[in-house]
């Protein structure tokens, strides 16, 4: 058995080479590496709007060196429309005037409270940070899951179904129903590939993205949450490959099945507003339980038997339908 | 070898496919199952082979009763070559050999190398990609996979189909080489040439029922009309003359100068499935 376990992986990195997919995986990690870095990490340290003041009799004597100093009111109004997200403030009446090019109900009060902080910045208190990682520890964490969940539930699915459709439209796995080999074999040569891709991207990612010292720490926890949604996405990809008919049906379901996987991403990532209807979202457990890894937070066991019953339950489906398929006529 | 007992199948309630299937193949046996598209073959080579499960009657290969189910001894002594080439088609004719024979022990496997050469595989293919290759030599190699662990039993479905005349000829007389080293062969085809040429017995298969089982001369024989067509020259004039076989025993009964041919009439194995089964192969 163990043999022609061996042999079906060896057969299957080679398919997956051939396709290109762990080139494609080194090409990703680099490209998101490159974004935390470069792109991300940088943004998050830029100051979240700027600030123009009008201050003609030079009242503010104490003002930040962040807010942008103007000539004129008709060049404040002009940096504004430029500057949609900017705050204006007008000195020039003796009491400060906040202006808003846009206005938006839940953020202008925090916009203008942060135009003003400016002018004061010794009167600023400093809050008392009581959690362990640095503003820009937490943004390189909250990122990375963020990467690292988009690649497992978007680009790892995609590809283990483009392999199982080339294996189909090749007849080859009918061959397999004739071979001295258990036909579960067939099934978990791939889920181990894809596994064992996924765990690596992961190590990668973490390691390169939140730092050696802090990523090693979290890696057994890290590990675990992307071995559970790679193993999820894995088979709903042989799933979906196995019921429907070939690529092009595919990646209108791909596209429905990715989105509505990702949907956690987008709408829970970085923010504290949680929606009510998203506890019966899934993906927003599997996502939230690879978020708690990178944070250190404990996950609940309901979350753990939720994921195996549901790795069991799709397991069986594609072996029913893998079944189907070897019957086929040839 | 083979004993099939009253075998039924049905796809669904409403679709019954086998109808009573009653036949056997004997050990070293080259035996063809004839029959037209839909007519129930491929669904007994699958029950056969295990593919296929849920039928009715009693199947026995081996001496075993399959309904139990086949654990991977009963593979590792069945070859399989289906009607379309399976192969990966990214992988070279050896890489993909090399695969199939590794889940096989090791002291059953043939050679590759020497089973591509005896299937005259050109070797400047070797080691390139499946997908570069013709219909005819990814026949061969599919031929090579199903004869990779020396099986003692072979199932060959249209050995022959993408092959030219050559190639044909060569699977014939692989298949002949098998039989004579005692391997059983159950050959599925359309092909009446194949079916004449190479099987000790044929069944013929319509609508889910067997119409007919003997060997292709028997079958030939009984439905001959004993008659010979000869050609003959007379004063200088080419004729033609039928006559009952029968009454040349005792010389040509007619007058002639020359005789060109004589030809029998016998009906071909084609002309006999149509007989038994009122439709065509194809």
């Amino acid at each position: 058995m163990w043999k022609g376990f061996c042999a079906l992986f060896k057969k299957d990195c080679r398919m997956l080479a051939s396709g290109k997919f762990f080139l494609l995986a080194v090409v990703f990690l680099i490209l998101y590496t490159a974004y935390v870095n470069f792109g991300y990490i940088r943004f998050m340290q830029m100051p979240p709007y700027n600030v123009y003041l009008y201050d003609p009799a030079g009242t503010q004597t104490e003002a930040s060196p962040l807010i942008h100093m103007v000539p004129s009111i008709e060049a404040m109004d002009e940096a504004l429309l430029a500057d949609a997200n900017g705050v204006g403030l007008d000195a020039s009446a003796g009491d400060v005037r906040v202006v808003l090019y846009a206005g938006a109900e839940n953020i202008d009060r925090h916009r203008a409270d942060y135009a003003l902080s400016l002018l004061r910045p010794s009167a600023n208190s400093t809050p008392e940070v009581i959690g362990t990682n640095t503003p820009e520890q937490k943004a390189r964490k909250e990122i990375t899951c963020e990467l690292l969940f988009f690649e497992l539930a978007a680009v790892g699915f995609l590809g283990i179904a483009a392999v199982l459709f080339k294996e189909k439209s090749m007849g080859v796995i009918r061959v397999h129903a004739v071979l001295p080999l258990q036909r579960n074999l067939f099934l978990l040569s791939k889920l181990a590939v894809f596994l064992l891709s996924d765990l690596v991207f992961a190590v990668l990612l973490t390691l390169l993205n939140v730092g050696l010292s802090g990523g090693v720490v979290l890696l057994p926890a890290v590990l675990l949450q992307t071995a559970i949604l790679s193993l999820m996405m894995a088979l709903v990809g042989l799933l979906c490959a196995l019921l429907l008919k070939d690529f092009r049906q595919f990646t209108l379901a791909y596209l429905i099945i990715a989105i509505f996987a990702a949907t956690p991403v987008f709408l829970s990532a970085n923010t504290s507003i949680k929606f009510d209807w998203i506890n019966f979202h899934p993906f927003y457990h599997v996502y939230m339980g690879l978020k708690n890894a990178y944070f250190g937070a404990a996950i609940s066991p309901v979350y753990y038997i939720g994921a195996v019953c549901a790795i069991v339950l799709l397991f069986l489906l594609v072996q029913l339908a893998f079944r189907r398929e070897m019957e086929k006529e040839g | 070898m083979i004993e099939v007992r009253n075998l039924t199948f049905s796809y669904s309630k409403d679709k019954q496919a086998l109808h009573g299937l009653d036949f056997t193949v004997e050990d070293g046996e080259i035996f063809g199952f004839l029959g037209p598209n839909g007519s129930g073959k491929s669904t007994t080579q699958k029950i056969l082979t295990g593919i296929l499960k849920g039928h009715g009657g009693r199947v026995s290969l081996f001496g075993q009763d399959i309904s139990a189910g086949h654990g991977p001894e009963f593979f590792q002594q069945i070859g399989v070559l289906f009607e379309f080439p399976y192969l990966y088609a990214n992988l070279s004719a050896v890489d993909n050999l090399n695969y199939f024979a590794s889940f096989y022990p090791w002291q059953q496997r043939r050679d590759v190398g020497e089973l591509l050469e005896m299937l005259e595989f050109k070797p400047d293919f070797l080691k390139k990609p499946v997908s570069s290759y013709s219909k005819g030599m990814r026949q061969r190699v599919s031929m090579a996979r199903a004869l990779i662990s020396n099986p003692r039993l072979l199932f060959l479905d249209e050995p022959t189909s993408g092959l030219d005349p050559s190639g044909a000829v060569l699977f014939r007389r692989i298949i002949e080489q098998e039989r004579k080293k005692g391997t059983t062969v159950f050959v599925t085809t359309h092909n009446m040439m194949d079916a004449d040429l190479l099987c000790d017995r044929v069944a013929f298969i319509s609508n889910g029922n067997i119409v007919a089982l003997d060997t292709p001369k028997r079958l030939k024989e009984k439905n001959s009309n004993h008659r010979v067509v000869i050609d003959y020259l007379y004063q200088g004039q080419l004729e033609t003359k039928t006559v009952e076989a029968r009454s040349l025993e005792a010389g040509i009964p007619f007058a002639h100068d020359e005789i060109i041919s004589i030809h029998s009439q016998e009906p071909t194995l084609e002309d006999m499935f149509i007989q038994y089964t009122g439709r065509g192969l194809s």
